[in-house]
């Protein structure tokens, strides 16, 4: 039983952040259907990466 | 013939006269503030449905999940600038802030990461609703949105 109503692991709420955040993103920036669907993917990688690099970075001082 | 340089005659453009206080300044006005209230509306307004749609799913999936990982919610009482900084993001997402507090029966937990992660994902709803709220009352005033 998780102890708070909705819990995620780390990485889950990475993926759920990023995706939300890219969805609003992607129809607020752009117009057209293909276009957002560029945005919403691209936003989507780079927000994974960068936060998989921060991770990375921040390993060596985690102990 | 003569050497004299011919200059290009400037013409002097009328300025434009601020259109502040003018009705379709005071609708887009009223459309910003719409959507801060509830976020999605100024879009909705402009009958942007599929933007309307998506930021009032997006804001309100952030502050449901926000709320439901028992983040803090920050109130009026702030006791230092972070607490202030954190309710004016919390304030952002309008109506759905007291959304946030009626859905946090047990209050807020940060002792845990997910009641960490709670407290970003509600500071987020509400920066996301304000930049949509602004969105919208640009677009309310003709800019290309």
């Amino acid at each position: 039983m998780p102890v708070n109503g909705f819990a995620l692991t780390h990485f889950q709420a990475l993926l759920f952040f990023a995706a939300i955040i890219s969805v609003a993103f992607g129809f607020l920036g752009r117009r057209r259907p293909k276009d957002r669907i560029k945005y919403i993917l691209w936003s989507f990688f780079l927000f994974l990466a960068v936060g998989i690099g921060i991770a990375w970075a921040m390993y060596p001082f985690s102990r | 013939m003569s050497d004299e340089v011919i200059q290009p005659r400037l013409e002097e453009k009328p300025v434009q006269p601020r259109d502040e206080g003018s009705p379709k300044e005071s609708l887009a006005l009223a459309i910003g503030i719409a959507g801060w209230l509830l976020p999605g509306l100024g879009h909705a307004l402009q009958r942007m449905w599929g933007r309307a749609i998506i930021v009032f799913l997006t804001v309100g999936l952030l502050v449901t999940a926000g709320a439901m990982m028992r983040g803090n919610v920050f109130s009026s009482n702030a006791t230092d600038a972070f607490d202030t900084l954190g309710y004016v993001a919390d304030l952002g997402t309008g109506s759905f802030y007291l959304a946030a507090r009626t859905l946090e029966r047990n209050g807020a937990d940060v002792s845990h990461a997910d009641g960490d992660y709670g407290t970003r994902l509600l500071a987020t709803a509400g920066v996301l609703n304000l930049l949509a709220a602004l969105h919208a009352y640009e677009a309310a005033r003709g800019r290309k949105a």
